[in-house]
């Protein structure tokens, strides 16, 4: 019993000790480091799936010098954030509040742990109540009204038990299901860092940010062929446009669109690749991207490439 | 095992399990709740209504410039930079346009942002834009305290101060003509 005492208690205490050093995190994150953690935390506005921390838009450079100079006079991250906030809106956080679904993934945990606890604390409480086998109660079932009731106790604890397992279980489903949509590219916690394709395209990633996009193309087509995904090809096309190949660009995004025709994003490098080639069909293309995804986070720098008024 | 061991092990397994779904569901990002949408990319023209941002700082010409102080006039603010072709096509709208509304209680000023101000200078020269009032942002911290995404981007600021409508990309004459003469007239 003591065992399982001190088990319960030093699951319970490492939980405490957790939550306390986030808060404490929070509270006294300051200096350089929390700049960095504020700027990681920004969307770059002129960019598409960048932070302020990876992008070199000069948006997002005046963003970090904006975020260092108020971090330096002593705001907190979050004052920061709400400042950022209050000018581009909440979208320019990379983690927005919680909505929906969102929301669900954070209370639900909270629940069941209070849950949990509530019930091994109950459980060490009253440990007379319990029968200490089924067996045992099957062969007394015409015991007392007394041992009937704690049978019943007995079923509704093995009940909630198997209840606050299931909860758990539909969180992790949920938590699954909503991070399989994250993008390919997406280097988040769910990607596992021993996936070859995914540390190609790291690679891949490292070379096109020191600019070496003839290098980059060349991890992106070799990963593009292990896993046939349209975005990884739109990212080739994207990288072949950048190492002055448009033509091959192009007809990459056209593949892509043959299977996907309105994929925002194909029409958008299909658009740019075609600008690239000076084909007159280029401005076609670039409205059929906007007229598609108007509310697109790249859909304002294409307005700006397109003659006013057209 | 018992059936109370059972239970003990169940309640720690689900502890155990809903201490792993924090970190899962911190790490989750947000794009894929709302991945396209951004105020970035609604219509060109954005009504707006909020007291402008301070904008202080010594022009081009080497003045003073404080947009607090123009209280009473239509001031049109316009974010640019000598590094942004568009940018380069519109300052000579901007530049008729101060010419053509000045007397009527407008004035034009241009943030010029992380610039070279060599680059700046010449580029007013060839637009035929000189008479600009232009304040460098050099660190471009003005231009995100407005709330600036790229340039070229246009802003409004109205008699009370208050900031009415905002574009961003290029301007065209039209535009220009119906949004002062609205504010000009009100």
């Amino acid at each position: 019993m003591n065992a399982r005492k001190l088990l319960v208690v030093a699951a319970t205490a490492a939980l405490l000790a957790a939550t306390g050093l986030a808060v404490a995190r929070s509270t006294w994150d300051t200096g350089p480091a929390a700049a960095d953690r504020v700027a990681a935390g920004l969307r770059c506005p002129s960019c598409e799936g960048e932070t302020v921390a990876d992008s070199r838009s000069p948006v997002a450079a005046a963003m970090r010098e904006v975020i260092a100079e108020q971090v330096a006079a002593g705001r907190t991250p979050d004052q920061v954030r709400d400042w950022f906030v209050q000018r581009y809106g909440a979208e320019v956080l990379a983690d927005p509040p919680s909505r929906g679904i969102g929301v669900l993934l954070w209370v639900l945990p909270g629940a069941v742990l209070l849950l949990a606890v509530a019930l091994a604390v109950r459980t060490m409480r009253h440990p007379n109540e319990m029968p200490s086998s089924r067996p045992a109660l099957a062969h007394r079932p015409e015991r007392a009204p007394g041992g009937t009731k704690r049978a019943h106790a007995w079923r509704t604890w093995d009940m909630v038990a198997i209840g606050v397992i299931g909860m758990v279980a539909a969180v992790a489903l949920m938590a699954a299901r909503v991070g399989n949509t994250n993008p390919p590219s997406s280097t988040g916690p769910t990607s596992a860092p021993a996936d070859p394709v995914a540390q190609q395209l790291n690679i891949a990633q490292s070379l096109e940010a020191q600019g070496q996009y003839a290098a980059a193309a060349g991890v992106y087509r070799a990963v593009a062929e292990a896993r046939p995904d349209p975005q990884v090809r739109l990212r080739l096309a994207v990288t072949l446009i950048r190492a002055g190949q448009p033509t091959e660009a192009a007809a990459i995004a056209r593949e892509v669109l043959a299977g996907r025709p309105t994929d925002a994003d194909a029409v958008l490098v299909l658009g740019l690749a075609e600008r690239a080639t000076r084909s007159p069909a280029a401005d076609e293309t670039l409205r059929r991207f906007l007229r598609l995804a108007p509310d697109h986070p790249a859909a304002a720098e294409i307005r700006r490439l397109l003659p006013p008024g057209g | 095992m018992t059936s109370r061991h059972r239970l003990l092990w169940s309640i720690l397994a689900g502890a155990v399990l809903a201490a792993g779904a924090f970190p899962l569901a911190a790490g989750l990002r947000a794009e894929p709740t709302d991945p396209t949408r951004s105020p970035a990319a609604g219509p060109v023209t954005r009504v707006l209504d909020g007291p402008a941002p301070p904008l202080t700082g010594r022009t081009m010409g080497g003045g003073d410039f404080d947009l607090a102080a123009l209280r009473g006039q239509i001031v049109l603010v316009n974010v640019w930079a000598s590094w942004c072709e568009p940018c380069r096509q519109e300052l000579p709208l901007l530049a008729e346009t101060q010419r053509q509304w000045t007397g009527q209680g407008v004035r034009l000023v241009g943030l010029d942002v992380r610039d070279n101000e060599h680059d700046a200078h010449q580029l007013l020269a060839e637009t035929g834009a000189t008479d600009l009032t232009v304040v460098p942002d050099s660190r471009g911290t003005i231009a995100v305290s407005w709330g600036v995404r790229g340039v070229p981007e246009t802003f409004i600021v109205d008699r009370a101060g208050r900031i009415r409508v905002g574009v961003r990309g290029p301007v065209t004459a039209t535009w220009l003509r119906q949004q002062l003469t609205r504010l000009v007239d009100s």
